[in-house]
């Protein structure tokens, strides 16, 4: 169980992104970096997705799919049915779950890259069959999405009304923040829990696994559906924040993003995701500045990362210790 | 956090000090415009001809002392930022030009870039000038979004008439990638031309971007035997192709998009086969080339090596921008004034011979002006290089 | 039906050349290489410079960039997937490598060689027609039984000469192969060369015919990963099939999907997915490759 002092730095932890982010931002003036932020919160939800399937060993470079599903799930529902957004925030995450038992029954037998090299194809089938049905709208995808509403429970306000909100940016940052830890305390929690020992086992050996009696293919798309749900949510708010989603929102690139994040931030570590995806898309952000040189400079560092630290960046620290 | 915002503060400081230091001449003050676009990966082309143009723009007039707005001169600078294609990325694209204080960016160059950063340009005040085509971008409510250029669905019309009333074209066929863009221009297209009477006779053929066979994509669309094969949105990299196989398969009749592309490009990839071709060009053939466009020219040239015919179509983004600031210098900080002046600027185009004029348009099309004025020039690619076929107006 | 059977062999033939060197790869070293796709469209811009810019033959510039791409898959061995395979805890890592290699040539390739696609004038003119039942320029046909040439080349070499067989060897079990007193790392860094050597050569003689551009990369990458699932990661004669049986898939399915438009590509991912579920390992993979 979690020491006290790891109980107090959680606490810090979640406290400093609530209260000291925004108080920051405010007193130097980088408005832009809410939406940065935000959506390093949302890309870390997904990639904690990712980084749940390869702790099952499975190579995963499909969570574009999931967010797009996720996506547009919001998107249909918020502009045809009228469905409030937060609403379909979890909704998205349940049609995900729906996708990923169809899809993954049958795929989740596949091991090393050939689950890889499937998931990857399935980023591509998502985008097709966006550009396919009409439900969808098509290549011309859904946009002029309103902004989300409120909610409120007995005349209490949960949930401002985001068009009346004097910074939308900043209400975002707050929604993808909570989901955030929220996502990273359960993951904690899962991880510790029986499951995450016996996913544990999965990792290292299925067929062991499976002789002692640990019923492997239910376990494999229990992590699968958490994982897809987890893209989904996260889909479904980049939706509230652009106002429109197209086939292309979430390309193949964003499946390798999201499990380059997880390798970044370190295969073994729970906070891995969180840590590899700030990195990676601030990496980018800086280096902004070097213009056309931009991605030379970004992909030698990645390279130089990994023959540094092959076991990602949080390994430094079993480094020190040894 | 606090130490990754310090270090990007410091980064960009750097950076900026840097820039202006080695194009600092006179004590002018000076004026950013953004450029949010795709500049790396697969349609590379798109934005890089786009920023360059505006970069030989900016470098020329600060050569020549700076733009004069009301009573004070200023350098040009251009503020860029890669977007990759992916709508996330141009909304972080966006924030960071309105935290540079900047209210007018040239792009997205894509469809769900453009309509992604719409919230976030109109909560900061930027007007942006995107090369995307959907409607609701330009008709109110939305009111921040200048189209760059022509769209399909008044460049279709206008070349599909043509080529009915002169060449005899009767049947069309359409293919396109199957990617958002293009399959929206291959709709808008089949519309116009059905309006036209024309009789289309396969729509349906779509062919991935990467592909590198086109046998296999054109054989049952040339089996319908079109008078005109129409290539939707067709990305300069595949054109070459798509001509250079149907050619092959022995297709005889006109083939044409409303896209602008390259004559070298077409030149390298189909050779003698892509004679002919009707695309939708800018300013630069030599029979409505002013001396300004031509110095234009020849400045990009200079500066990065090679031209891009591309940016023929992208040289007026900036000049609008600059001569709405110009004739109202309020505008340069407040986009109110700035889209009061879009509905009465007119000053003279420099680009190109005669008194053509730049003029804010679009009613037809969406209600209000949100289009810039450029003419419609109609080329037709022959033996490397382009000649106008025909020049027509939107209004 | 004579044409679409064609249309498909050419697809094939070039296809099965770009997934020989990711399978030869996989099978050494258990990398799945990203940044075959890069090595590809580099081989395409190296013949672009040669032949157009500096105005050499054709086939001097084939060569050269058949040379230079091997002295580019030997570096990436010795300094980048060497240490990283040696020092990681987890084989994947070497995928995020992989993908850093990927963006890395993207990068250098955009400075290079520029943003605008390019292409060299067609080498043989004039066009195969017989009767309107197959039409096939000649270029195409020159370039389709220069790919199969190839193919046959790099098997003949595999099967046959002493660094073929330790390779093989290498692939089938590496401790044992070891033990026999192959070196691995010598074997395992010709194999990389050999692979980009091949890979460059495809973009060497498609250049002539679709030309190339740097967008081209990434997609190529994941066209030849289809291949190789189909035929089976890792097995030399699986690469070939998944080559053929893809390109004869694109070219039925683009005839006969012709009219429900945007769904062939849709379908051959689909099926690919129900197949890889029947059968996990591919055609004639090892189980759990």
């Amino acid at each position: 169980m979690l020491t006290l002092q790891a109980k107090i730095s959680a606490l810090a932890f979640a406290l400093l992104l609530i209260f000291g982010v925004p108080y920051l931002i405010e007193i130097s003036g980088r408005w832009d970096l809410y939406y940065t932020l935000t959506s390093v919160a949302l890309l870390s939800i997904a990639s904690a997705g990712v980084w749940l399937t390869f702790y099952i060993g499975r190579i995963n470079i499909g969570q574009g799919a999931f967010a797009l599903v996720g996506g547009y799930t919001s998107a249909i529902l918020v502009v045809k049915y009228g469905v409030s957004f937060w609403l379909t925030i979890p909704l998205a995450g349940l049609m995900c779950i729906l996708v990923a038992v169809l899809v993954g029954l049958p795929i989740l037998r596949l091991r090393g890259v050939y689950f890889a090299m499937v998931t990857l194809v399935m980023t591509e089938v998502a985008r097709l069959t966006a550009l396919a049905l009409p439900i969808t709208n098509g290549a011309k995808g859904i946009s002029s999405i309103p902004l989300p509403g409120g909610v409120s429970l007995f005349g209490l306000t949960l949930i401002p009304d985001f068009a009346e909100l004097e910074n939308v940016k900043r209400g975002f940052f707050y929604v993808a923040v909570v989901l955030m830890l929220i996502t990273f305390a359960g993951m904690y929690r899962l991880v510790n829990s029986r499951i995450g020992h016996l996913c544990r086992s999965l990792q290292q050996n299925e067929e062991l696994a499976s002789s002692i009696g640990v019923n492997i293919a239910k376990l494999r798309l229990i992590a699968f559906s958490i994982s897809s749900f987890m893209g989904g949510v996260a889909g479904a708010i980049f939706v509230g924040i652009s106002q429109s989603i197209y086939p292309a929102s979430f390309p193949v690139k964003d499946s390798v993003d999201f499990m380059l994040n997880c390798f970044l931030g370190g295969l073994g570590y729970v906070f891995g995701p969180m840590l590899g995806t700030l990195v990676n898309y601030f990496g980018w952000d800086l280096l902004f500045t070097a213009g056309e040189y931009q991605l030379l400079i970004y992909s030698s560092l990645l390279i130089f990362l990994m023959l540094t630290l092959p076991n990602g960046l949080l390994s430094i620290f079993s480094k020190m210790k040894n | 956090m606090r130490k990754l915002t310090t270090l990007a503060g410091a980064a960009t400081l750097a950076a900026g000090v840097a820039f202006s230091a080695m194009t600092a001449q006179a004590a002018n003050e000076v004026l950013k415009i953004g450029f949010v676009g795709v500049t790396s990966g697969p349609a590379a082309a798109w934005g890089t001809s786009n920023v360059r143009s505006m970069q030989t723009r900016a470098e020329w007039i600060n050569e020549m002392g700076g733009v004069k707005i009301g009573n004070t001169t200023y350098d040009v600078e251009i503020v860029t930022f890669d977007d990759q294609k992916d709508p996330k990325r141009a909304i972080a694209g966006m924030e960071k030009m309105a935290k540079e204080g900047i209210h007018y960016v040239v792009g997205p160059n894509v469809d769900d870039g453009a309509a992604a950063v719409r919230p976030v340009a109109e909560q900061n005040d930027i007007i942006y000038f995107p090369y995307a085509f959907p409607k609701e971008l330009y008709t109110a409510p939305a009111s921040n979004a200048v189209l760059g250029m022509i769209a399909n669905y008044q460049s279709g019309p206008a070349i599909y008439k043509y080529l009915r009333d002169n060449k005899g074209v009767k049947k069309v066929a359409f293919v396109a990638a199957n990617e958002s863009d293009p399959l929206s221009q291959r709709d808008g297209g089949v519309a116009a031309a059905k309006a036209l009477g024309l009789d289309v006779v396969s729509s349906n053929v779509t062919y991935q971007v990467d592909t590198t066979d086109f046998t296999p994509v054109l054989t049952p669309v040339l089996q319908k035997r079109p008078d005109l094969l129409v290539l939707s949105g067709v990305a300069p990299a595949n054109a070459p192709q798509l001509i250079r196989s149907a050619r092959e398969l022995g297709y005889q009749g006109l083939i044409s998009t409303e896209t602008a592309q390259d004559a070298t490009v077409l030149k390298e990839g189909a050779g003698d086969l892509a004679n002919g071709f009707i695309s939708v060009g800018g300013a630069s053939t030599p029979e409505i080339a002013s001396e300004k466009m031509k110095e234009f020219v020849t400045r990009y040239t200079k500066m990065f090596g090679e031209y891009n015919d591309e940016s023929n179509t992208k040289v007026y983004a900036l000049e609008y921008i600059l001569e709405t600031m110009k004739a109202n210098p309020k505008a340069i900080d407040d986009v109110n004034e700035f889209k009061k002046t879009i509905n009465t600027l007119s000053v003279p185009n420099i680009y190109m011979k005669g008194d053509s004029k730049l003029k804010y348009v679009g009613n037809s099309s969406f209600g209000q002006k949100r289009q810039i004025f450029v003419p419609m020039v109609v080329n037709e690619y022959r033996n490397g290089a382009f000649e106008t076929l025909f020049i027509a107006e939107v209004d | 039906m004579e044409q679409i059977i064609v249309n498909g062999l050419y697809l094939g033939a070039q296809y099965a050349l770009i997934a020989l060197g990711l399978t030869l790869i996989f099978s050494l070293m258990n990398v799945l290489n990203f940044a075959h796709g890069q090595l590809y469209v580099i081989g395409g811009f190296v013949t672009y410079t040669v032949s157009v810019k500096l105005g050499m033959p054709y086939i001097v510039a084939l060569i050269s960039a058949g040379v230079s791409l091997a002295i580019i898959g030997a570096i990436l061995e010795k300094f980048l997937f060497r240490p990283v395979i040696r020092k990681s805890v987890r084989e994947e890592s070497t995928m995020l490598l992989a993908a850093g290699v990927a963006f890395f040539l993207d990068a250098l390739i955009l400075l290079l060689f520029g943003e605008k696609q390019r292409g060299i004038p067609k080498i043989v003119n004039g066009v195969f027609n017989w009767d309107f039942r197959i039409i096939m320029p000649y270029d195409r046909i020159l370039i389709g039984c220069l790919a199969v040439l190839f193919i046959v080349l790099f098997i003949t070499y595999m099967q046959y000469s002493k660094t073929g067989r330790a390779m093989r060897a290498l692939a089938q079990d590496k401790v044992a192969a070891q033990l026999m007193g192959v070196n691995v790392e010598l074997y395992s860094m010709i194999g990389f060369a050999l692979a980009a050597m091949l890979a460059g050569t495809v973009g060497g003689l498609l250049v002539s015919i679709t030309g190339v551009n740097l967008g081209m990369g990434g997609p190529t990458s994941i066209k030849a990963f289809m291949m190789v699932m189909i035929g089976g990661a890792g097995v030399i004669s699986g690469a070939i099939a998944g080559g053929f049986i893809l390109g004869m898939l694109e070219s039925i399915g683009l005839t006969v999907l012709s009219d429900f438009g945007d769904i062939t590509y849709l379908v051959i991912f689909a099926s690919l997915m129900v197949f890889l579920a029947i059968r996990p390992q591919g055609l004639m993979g090892k189980p759990w490759g």
